[in-house]
């Protein structure tokens, strides 16, 4: 009795270890429109409504334990900002006389945000829910393709490039942010620096690499990265160019390198997202499949 | 752990809430820099509870919806759930629970094991960006948190499945005013339903 017990309970076991390796499989062979994923899709439909109930509800709850948690990281961080206020003194008699130059170089970049997205639609989204793993940096808003997101459509927020859309159902949307580690960007430093490719160091979410950065081609801390919006005529980036992304935290270069290991700081907060905007309808990118 | 349909639509419920709990409010917590996951917690529970089979199935499942919902590749989570719930069944099958700082420790390491293979599985799928050894980090603190956080839930869970676990049921008729004889009836009744359940004790 016992031992038939037992063997029922490998062939169970068996049974499911197998069923989530041909699930594991079968998700990477099949195409987008394959039964999986359309079953993926239902699920997540049925999922959203639940999630945005969720998570309107659970604010409050959330904001509190946020709250204490910052305060504590806060009392942690006051020493340490003591000692950069000495060092910004410093800075800040530098910075004045950069002040005016970066005033003309703004305005000669148009940075702002209406002439970047020109030709697209935005569609304000709010984060109905996120992975909580590292390996995933994804989130999942409110709009789907009842409100035209498509897949591969930009997503920004008040500070900068968020991400791009990745999957869509009627009512909801995946969006794959720039921290994942399936997201590179082409991107160039302002004013007239080089182009790279900035991508994700997984397990650290406050930072970005920019990739492909010759290590004769000079850049420093502080200047600013926006998108490249690199095409070649036949391929091209998802993102139009212009949409900031953060700024250099860091740049250094081995002795045998040769590239820069160059740190963006990103400016979107991608672990506090609350609203999003989609940029939906813009202009056909070659190559960017929708 | 008496699987009756009433035990199982509790155990569904279990999973779900949790999902959704997981998905809408403990992703969005930052801790030491850690998304709290609730997932392994509820599964290794489930699976202390009710034995390595009601463990590997709901971690099987809770992987599936998990993965479904926020659209991300199947199967991953699954084969990480259903590991660590069926090795938490067998840990109960073979040990008797008796002091209550076990669960939340055991939770603890068998999520930072989770963790470690959800990035081992990870790394052998491919991954094309540098990975930071703060990803180390991150697998601690994720068993750091799920030891705090299995104080209360563990109990929680617990209270919610307790008329179908024998043990309890065991604990309730030890505590009612019954005489010697029936005693004796409910704790045969009892050997009967573990046998019948396949739960062992040591």
């Amino acid at each position: 009795m016992y031992r038939k017990q037992v063997r029922r309970r490998r062939a169970i076991m068996a049974l499911l270890i197998v069923a989530a390796l041909v699930l594991l499989s079968t998700r990477f062979s099949e195409s987008d429109g394959g039964p999986l994923h359309s079953m993926q899709r239902a699920v997540a439909s049925v999922f959203g409504p639940l999630e945005e109930g969720a998570t309107r509800a659970l604010k409050p709850a959330r904001d509190l334990i946020n709250w204490f948690s910052e305060t504590f990281q806060a009392r942690g961080q006051n020493s340490d900002l003591e000692a950069e206020v000495q060092h910004l003194r410093n800075q800040l008699v530098r910075a004045k006389g950069a002040q005016g130059e970066n005033r003309q170089l703004r305005k000669l970049l148009r940075l702002d945000r209406r002439g970047t997205l020109a030709g697209y639609t935005p569609v304000t989204a709010r984060v109905i829910g996120r992975s909580p793993t590292v390996w995933y940096s994804t989130v999942t808003i409110d709009k789907g393709s009842g409100t035209d997101v498509k897949i591969n459509d930009p997503v920004v927020d008040g500070d900068g490039l968020v991400g791009r859309i990745t999957d869509v159902t009627h009512g909801t949307a995946e969006v794959t942010l720039i921290t994942d580690n399936r997201s590179a960007v082409s991107a160039r430093a302002l004013p007239n620096g080089p182009e790279g490719v900035a991508e994700p160091e997984i397990g650290d979410s406050t930072n970005l690499l920019l990739d492909f950065i010759d290590r004769s081609e000079a850049i420093h801390e502080g200047q600013l990265v926006v998108t490249a919006g690199w095409s070649n005529g036949g391929i091209s980036s998802a993102f139009p160019p212009g949409i900031p992304i953060g700024e250099v935290s860091d740049a250094t270069v081995g002795e045998q390198e040769t590239y820069q290991r160059v740190h963006l700081r990103p400016f979107a907060d991608l672990r506090d997202l609350e609203f999003v905007q989609v940029a939906t309808g813009g202009p056909k990118r070659p190559g960017v499949a929708q | 752990m008496i699987i009756t349909l009433r035990s199982a639509v509790r155990i569904a419920l279990i999973v779900l809430a949790s999902v959704v709990l997981q998905i809408s409010f403990f992703s969005y917590l930052s801790f030491f820099g850690t998304t709290p996951d609730i997932m392994p917690l509820v599964v290794i529970t489930l699976g202390l509870l009710g034995g390595a089979l009601v463990g590997a199935v709901c971690g099987f499942a809770a992987g599936l919806v998990l993965d479904s919902a926020l659209l991300q590749t199947l199967g991953v989570w699954s084969l990480v759930l259903l590991t660590v719930g069926y090795l938490a069944g067998r840990y109960r099958e073979g040990t008797d629970i008796s002091n209550s700082l076990v669960p939340p420790l055991l939770i603890g390491a068998l999520t930072m094991a989770a963790a470690a293979g959800f990035a081992a599985i990870q790394l052998m799928l491919g991954v094309r960006t540098p990975v930071s050894l703060l990803v180390l980090r991150e697998i601690v603190v994720q068993g750091l948190l799920a030891t705090l956080l299995a104080i209360p839930l563990y109990p929680l869970i617990r209270r919610v499945l307790r008329p179908a676990i024998v043990d309890d049921f065991e604990a309730r008729r030890a505590r009612s005013p019954i005489t010697r004889s029936a005693s004796r009836a409910g704790r045969t009744r009892g050997r009967r339903m573990r046998r019948s359940v396949g739960v062992s004790r040591s």
